[in-house]
């Protein structure tokens, strides 16, 4: 028997000891020169980390009813690479998705790797959809915002996107209160996808948003878009806006714009009517603004109440010529008189008595000309001039209310000041917040000032009830109740600022009641409407939301209170 | 021994699903619970219930009547007599 040589021998052995230790070598580089990196690298093909959505915070009205939530719903996905058959596929989803099947048809074709086929389905139909099993449609959880009233208080409350963010109102203005903050899970998953028992599996739960507690009522909200759409569209006008307050809290309790959309399907409603116009858009307010100048006189004892005033038709300031609503011979008229018949020539000779400096402060007192600071996204701050850019027809334009520009909030807070004994208190749209634990969170304290003193606001609560008892508030009128309130007919302003536009008007009419003892003040406005004046167009819009608004709210009448002194009844 | 940490594993382990199944009832509660309450919600919206209402003949009033019952007065809508509206509410002023 041959043997190998010795020399043959040495070099296989010699082989072998080299392989093996370069297999030793390798393996101290692998496990332990790079074991930290490549244990890493191998942790994150393995690992996944995935969010976990928080449940976003529901909108309630001022006693708890929903008027936002989100539900549980699912998006659903294709992978077109996967799926086996697009029509087949389409044909069994289009009914439950209530898409076109030749679109899915279309959507499952094409090149990507993913695509929707619809978002926000409800679980029953992603259910459904689940159990047909088809390869290459799967389904995302994610949750839908619905707003079960419809359009009721759309404007306040806005709306969010397709990706859960609030795009408009209160959801916009309350994002971080209501979105919550999202947790996470991450854990180690298998070649197919399926979760490793013992391996990584951590999860950080989600913090759910808390939900706002608005102070609108939803019934008294439906029952005012109900008399403001059956008013824009009997007076055949472009739109409208109503507020309801509580004059005691300044706590809104309706407020509207007409036309309106539904937050459910915003997308099929002009951008247009989104706005909240209440709080967003300014206009000149008109003879509504005259309370302030009667106020002013009255605290500033520019005008004795006694005294009266031989008022013209009409009158020149600078190289203008203004004039009352309709020819007159001169009338003598006390401050009653111009508040009950509103004479626009007696505001302007009250505003002379008072002086321009005067009727600045007042105006400001009463919030024109800065934002109530509501906590409403897009406030106006609504345009008034300051003092020293007023020119030779500002002080009689402002007497009247014209020339200067307010948010229908600002007015109705300014009568809202007066009803309250003359404090104005900030208006407020958000009682509080509940969170996650269901404890309510009372929003900030509103702030207040003394604006007039409360014998002031009392006479110009006797006037402004003569103008709704023998002045051009007629309309106005409940039976067993005494309304005070007042007319406004504005002047509308051209878009380039050369004039007004011709023969149409904002028709308002703001007032509360009951006189003696004001428990809701209601401010009606109407863009344009076919009868033109605020008496005849707004004021019976103001009593049919004040007719509701004493049902709902259960106001009782209160004592009457007198007429103003020497107020001469003109009806 | 062994046997005595087999069975506590086991016992873990049943716990452990028994946990699992629970808050996957949990979560399925919850869903419902938030399903119902946007069922409520729609069901008490006031646009449903005037709608039903219109559809079984009724209708707001036009207008309101204030009734004191002791001592008081009543007011009348606009336009009506008073005298003769009490008598046929069955209500008599004092």
């Amino acid at each position: 028997m041959n043997r190998p040589p010795a020399t043959r021998l040495l070099a296989l052995f010699a082989m072998m000891a080299f392989a093996f230790g370069a297999i030793s070598v390798r393996l101290v580089v692998l496990q332990v020169g790079q074991a930290r990196e490549l244990k890493d690298r191998a942790l994150d093909q393995r690992v996944r980390t995935t969010e976990l959505p928080a449940q976003r915070g529901q909108i309630l009205d001022r006693d708890g009813a929903r008027l936002a939530l989100s539900t549980p719903a699912s998006d659903v996905y294709a992978d077109p690479r996967l799926v086996l058959d697009p029509w087949a596929s389409a044909i069994k989803l289009a009914p439950l998705l209530h898409v076109d099947a030749a679109s899915l048809a279309d959507s499952m074709s094409g090149d990507g790797s993913f695509v929707y086929l619809a978002r926000e389905v409800s679980s029953s139909v992603a259910e459904r959809i689940g159990e047909l099993s088809l390869p290459g449609v799967g389904l995302l959880d994610t949750s839908r915002r619905s707003y079960p009233a419809g359009s009721v208080a759309s404007q306040v409350l806005g709306f969010v996107g397709t990706d859960g963010v609030g795009l408009a109102g209160l959801e916009f203005g309350y994002q971080g209160v209501l979105a919550g903050t999202p947790g996470e899970r991450t854990h180690e998953l298998g070649p197919s996808g399926q979760t490793i028992v013992g391996g990584v599996d951590v999860e950080v739960p989600p913090i759910a948003g808390s939900s706002v507690v608005t102070t609108i009522d939803r019934d008294l909200q439906y029952q005012v878009q109900q008399a403001l759409q059956d008013a824009v569209e009997a007076q055949h006008a472009r739109g409208g806006t109503v507020i309801v307050m509580d004059p005691r809290t300044s706590q809104v309790l309706s407020m509207a714009s007409y036309p309106s959309f539904d937050p459910n399907a915003f997308g099929d409603s002009p951008s247009g009517t989104y706005r909240n116009r209440a709080v967003t858009d300014a206009f000149e307010p008109g003879s509504t603004n005259k309370v302030i100048t009667a106020a002013a006189a009255i605290q500033e004892k520019a005008v004795p109440l006694g005294l009266q005033l031989e008022v013209p038709w009409t009158m020149h300031i600078g190289d203008y010529v203004i004039h009352d609503s309709d020819p007159h011979a001169v009338m003598r008229m006390t401050l009653g008189d111009i508040v009950a018949e509103s004479s626009n020539i007696g505001a302007v000779m009250v505003a002379d008595r008072l002086g321009s400096a005067a009727l600045a402060t007042y105006l400001s007192r009463f919030g024109l000309g800065h934002a109530t600071g509501i906590g409403f996204p897009g406030e106006s701050n609504g345009i008034m001039l300051p003092l020293d850019q007023w020119n030779d027809t500002s002080l009689a334009t402002m007497a009247y209310g014209q020339g200067i520009a307010a948010t229908p909030l600002q007015m109705a807070s300014v009568y809202a000041t007066i009803a309250n004994g003359g404090r104005w208190v900030q208006p407020s749209l958000v009682r509080g917040t509940i969170d996650p634990h269901g404890d309510f969170v009372p929003a900030s304290t509103p702030q207040t000032r003394r604006v007039v003193s409360a014998a002031t606001a009392s006479m110009v609560t006797r006037m402004l009830s003569y103008a709704v008892e023998f002045g051009t508030g007629t309309n106005a009128q409940i039976p067993g109740y005494q309304v005070a309130g007042k007319t406004g007919t504005a002047r509308i302003p051209l878009p380039d600022g050369s004039g007004y536009v011709e023969g149409q008007y904002i028709a308002s009419f703001i007032g509360y009641l009951p006189a003696g003892d004001p428990k809701v003040v209601v401010a009606a406005i109407l863009d344009r409407p076919s009868a033109g004046y605020g008496g005849l167009a707004a004021a019976p819009l103001f009593r049919r939301v004040a007719l509701a608004a004493i049902t709902r709210l259960g106001i009782a009448p209160a004592e009457r209170v007198s007429l103003p002194p020497h107020a001469q009844p003109l009806g | 021994m062994v046997f005595g940490i087999v069975v506590v594993n086991v016992l873990l382990a049943q716990t452990s699903f028994r946990i699992t199944s629970a808050e996957q009832r949990l979560e399925e509660l919850s869903q419902e619970h938030l399903e119902l309450a946007s069922e409520q919600a729609s069901l008490s919206a006031p646009g449903r219930i005037a709608a039903w209402a219109s559809r079984h003949g009724m209708r707001l009033p036009d207008d309101i009547r204030i009734l004191h019952t002791s001592g008081g007065r009543q007011a009348d809508p606009a336009g009506t007599d008073p005298s003769s509206a009490n008598a046929a509410a069955g209500w008599s002023s004092p």
